[in-house]
């Protein structure tokens, strides 16, 4: 055909512009289906939430695009796409990517009486540029086959030198724990907090990539102790029940486990905002929060009691991270880590 | 080259030369840029030069000099035993120790950490409860499984290089008093080192470029320390320096082998039948070799692609096949073929128009622009992306201007972005395919149409296309399996909801969602066979020493 065409001396540019012309149709066709649906930038695309977002159109009408991508990945996107970006919503995990997009200027303020009846105050960002969908503890985790029940009571005990060698952590890349760096200079202090960070350092940790592997190992032996989001541990559970790995719950008798949140908010560029409202007032409702906290997160709506949820370990004392203070803290929680050489 | 018909006719350069020329230069240039991010930007450097560089440097140099030692000693160790050796087997084993370059490391990375079933209702089909690899999640465990993929470059470069050389010199060595050990040793084995050297230096590259192995694994090498400052806290202009530095490297190695190899070829001219005959072994050395081979291709490819057939099937059966698989391999399907496509086109033109051009620099260009091939997918994205992304700006404030309407980002917000990355990487493989399809065309057949009255155009459709159908075939199916298997600049590019096979797997490893990745892994594999498959093929009609020149 392209012989042909060539025969027929049409002229190298014509041929040219048609060839660069069909293509770039066919990207942009494939690119751009999503005019007249709300976008959203999903992080928690692989919660198993889909079906949360299938109800609410059945509910509203209003169709959604769904983008799935991790928390910083979707941060990054909209950043660089900045107010040529399609998306309307973002769904992000983990406080530090809430905080990163709305110090971008990437969210604006979004409220309503429903946001905030739905809504407890303590969790609220002060500037309602996100509302809280879940929340998600990050605590240290032990070997039931290794490790005596009570041999781990708070945050500290992870930097115990009889672990030496025996401590499994996710690598400092990871959101959760910089949130959690960031929570402990906020409340501890610089001082104290890289002395904590030290001690779990000395120990030379295993560095992994993800909760779910860092469980993995632990149940393989490869380590006694380790650090993480606890629904990770609930959802192993919840495949199998003699799954070789316990919480260990910390400071219940000081200030409580750390807890983070995900959370969502309406990008600053949207045209579809009261659409996007919608969506949110929508996922913190009571019939969606059952469906959001299936996956072994705890629900932020009050209206959801202990039965709905079935969630595990529901009686656990936490302590929210702080919303104000740790978001900013968080390039000094990176440093830190770094410094202090968590890969 | 002999004075033509065209170069004697003087005046304005061919229409064709300037457009290839002028597409040449747009491939590479992103690539050249790429120190400019050094300019006005000490800042974000000084930041990662004191944490994330020197750590990563450090991994990089071990990934280089622990897979460049492990597939000489693998790649060049096997090559030498079948060819100067008989054990049972052989015959077999000669062509099959080529298969696992269909294997990309992530994948055989994602096997392995699979072997840690208890986390997951996934457990291991052939181990029962999990075989454990301790030490893997090390910069160790990244040499082995990178040796384990990319050894085949060695075996087939060394090979070829035996089996080109003279059976008599190795009776000349044999006759000054060497046994046929030694001589093998002391003769035959520096004979072929050129060739052995270019074989490590293909796979030290790739090892280098690779992102998929150390991300996964936790290696914290250039390549993921790109991915990490690109979507991370840092900004941009770290991201373009640590690119430059990866870039610097790469040519540092580049380099490196041309100035070690130098000049010397140690070609030798068969008469027929001349060709070594290899020795029979006997006694346990004959098992021994024979089992050895065989252990080795059963660990790192037939068991692995057992492996993921075993859990595909398991998937399918429970019925837990991921649901967004099939728009994954939709959007493979078409971001490969789209690529294949145009590099195919572009390749076409750029040796096309290297042909007609008169001047050496104008050919010298054409050429460059295979200069991405050896650069890091992780490279190209970032390098890519910056210009694409101010072209973008000027396209949505020239509409707004013009029209006042709204458009999205033009490239970096389409999948048209990540295809440019895709051809500035792989345009080698169609123009190298098709470049020595054309060196075969006699000039003088170009001659002999255009002076019967054929215009260039009319020289490229009637003669040169008919004859080049195999190597723009082969080009194209080279780029189409390339743009499947890639990664990393995928993962920096893509368009949200764009996600690949390789994407998949890459991801549902990294959260240990391992049941999803099994069947796009498979696919990946099967799909990879391909060109493996042809290559074996050529290995076996052309012979080696041709063959490996496809390499």
């Amino acid at each position: 055909m392209l012989a042909g065409l060539i025969r027929r001396r049409w002229p190298l540019p014509v041929l040219a512009l048609l060839l660069v012309l069909v293509i770039a149709g066919v990207a942009v066709a494939m690119s751009s289906s999503d005019d007249d649906t709300l976008v959203v930038y999903n992080g928690r695309s692989h919660y198993g939430d889909e079906t949360v977002f299938e109800n609410f159109t059945e509910k509203t009408g209003i169709e959604l695009t769904l983008r799935g991508g991790t928390g910083p990945e979707l941060f990054e996107r909209l950043k660089r796409e900045g107010t040529d970006t399609p998306a309307d919503v973002l769904v992000t995990t983990d406080l530090a990517n809430l905080w990163r997009a709305e110090n971008a200027g990437l969210l604006t303020e979004t409220t309503s009486p429903k946001l905030e009846a739905n809504v407890p105050e303590a969790i609220r960002d002060p500037g309602s540029q996100w509302w809280p969908l879940t929340v998600r503890l990050r605590v240290p985790v032990v070997s039931t086959k290794r490790v005596p029940e009570g041999a781990i009571t708070g945050y500290e005990d992870l930097g115990d030198p009889k672990w030496k060698g025996r401590t499994c952590l996710r690598t400092s890349n990871s959101e959760y724990n910089q949130s959690l760096v960031a929570d402990f200079l906020a409340k501890r202090g610089p001082e104290e907090t890289e002395a904590l960070l030290q001690s779990w350092m000395d120990n030379d940790p295993k560095i992994f990539n993800s909760d779910g592997e860092l469980l993995g190992a632990m149940a393989e032996g490869d380590c006694d102790v380790g650090l993480i989001n606890h629904y990770y541990l609930a959802r192993a559970l919840d495949e199998d029940p003699d799954f070789p790995v316990a919480p260990a719950w910390p400071d219940q008798d000081g200030a409580g486990a750390h807890a983070n949140v995900s959370g969502a908010g309406v990008v600053s560029t949207s045209d579809k905002k009261a659409q996007a409202r919608k969506l949110l007032e929508y996922l913190t409702t009571r019939a969606a929060q059952v469906e959001i906290v299936k996956g072994g997160e705890f629900p932020v709506n009050e209206q959801v009691s202990a039965e709905d949820s079935a969630a595990l370990w529901q009686t656990v004392k936490i302590d929210p991270i702080a919303v104000e203070q740790a978001g900013p803290l968080i390039p000094d929680a990176i440093a830190l880590m770094l410094d202090l050489g968590w890969r | 080259m002999a004075l033509t018909g065209t170069a004697r006719r003087a005046a304005r350069p061919s229409g064709w030369a300037v457009a290839a020329v002028v597409v040449a230069l747009l491939l590479v240039a992103p690539l050249l840029a790429l120190p400019a991010s050094f300019i006005g930007e000490g800042d974000a450097f000084g930041q990662i030069s004191g944490t994330l560089l020197p750590d990563a440097l450090r991994t990089s140099i071990w990934l280089a000099l622990g897979v460049g030692v492990g597939t000489l000693a693998l790649g060049g160790g096997l090559a030498l035993l079948v060819s100067f050796y008989d054990f049972p087997g052989r015959r077999v084993l000669d062509w099959a120790l080529v298969l696992p370059l269909a294997l990309p490391g992530y994948v055989l990375v994602f096997v392995v950490l699979g072997q840690f079933g208890t986390a997951t209702p996934f457990q291991s089909t052939l181990f029962g409860d999990g075989l454990r690899i301790p030490g893997i999640r090390t910069t160790t465990g990244a040499v082995v499984i990178l040796t384990a993929v990319l050894y085949p470059y060695v075996y087939v470069l060394g090979r070829s290089a035996f089996l080109g050389q003279s059976r008599r010199t190795l009776e000349a060595a044999r006759s000054l008093g060497l046994s046929y050990g030694q001589s093998v040793r002391r003769v035959a084995f520096p004979l072929a080192r050129p060739a052995l050297a270019g074989g490590v230096a293909l796979a030290v590259m790739e090892a280098l470029a690779d992102f998929g192995t150390v991300d996964l694994l936790g290696v914290q090498a250039l390549t993921s320390a790109i991915y990490r400052v690109w979507n991370g806290a840092f900004d941009e202009a770290a991201a373009l320096q640590l690119a430059t530095v990866l870039l610097t490297f790469t040519f540092v190695l580049l380099a490196a082998e041309r100035l070690l190899r130098g000049r010397r070829r140690y070609d030798q001219l068969l008469g027929e039948g001349d060709a070594i005959a290899p020795k029979p072994l006997r006694g346990w050395k004959r098992w021994l070799a024979a089992s050895g081979g065989w252990v080795l291709l059963a660990v790192v490819f037939v068991l692995p692609v057992v492996q993921l057939a075993a859990w595909s099937l398991e998937t399918i059966a429970d019925g837990t096949v991921a649901p967004s698989l099939g728009k994954a391999a939709w959007n493979t399907a078409v971001l490969a073929g789209i690529t294949a496509v145009v590099a195919v086109a572009v390749g076409t033109l750029l040796v096309f128009g290297g042909r007609a051009a008169r001047s050496r620099a104008a050919r010298g260009t054409t050429r460059l622009s295979t200069l991405g091939y050896a650069i890091p997918g992780a490279v190209v994205a970032v390098a890519v992306y910056v210009p694409l992304v101010w072209i973008d700006r000027r396209i949505i404030s020239g509409a707004d201007s013009v029209s006042g309407s709204r458009v999205g980002l033009f490239f970096t917000g389409s999948i048209l972005g990540l295809i440019i990355a895709y051809l500035v990487r792989f345009n080698a493989l169609s123009f190298l395919a098709i470049d020595s399809r054309m060196s075969r065309i006699d000039p003088h057949l170009d001659d002999a149409a255009r002076a019967l009255g054929a215009d260039r155009a009319r020289v490229l459709a009637d003669v040169h296309l008919p004859l080049l159908k195999p190597g723009i075939l082969a080009g194209g199916m080279l780029v189409l399996v390339e743009v499947m298997k890639e990664l990393p600049a995928t993962a920096l590019l893509r368009p949200l909801g764009h996600d690949t096979l390789a994407i998949t797997v890459w991801e549902a490893t990294k959260d240990s969602r391992l049941a999803a990745a099994a069947l796009p892994a498979l696919l990946i594999v099967l799909v990879g066979l391909l060109p493996v498959i042809l290559l074996v093929k050529l290995l076996r009609s052309e012979g080696w020493s041709s063959a490996a020149e496809h390499l």
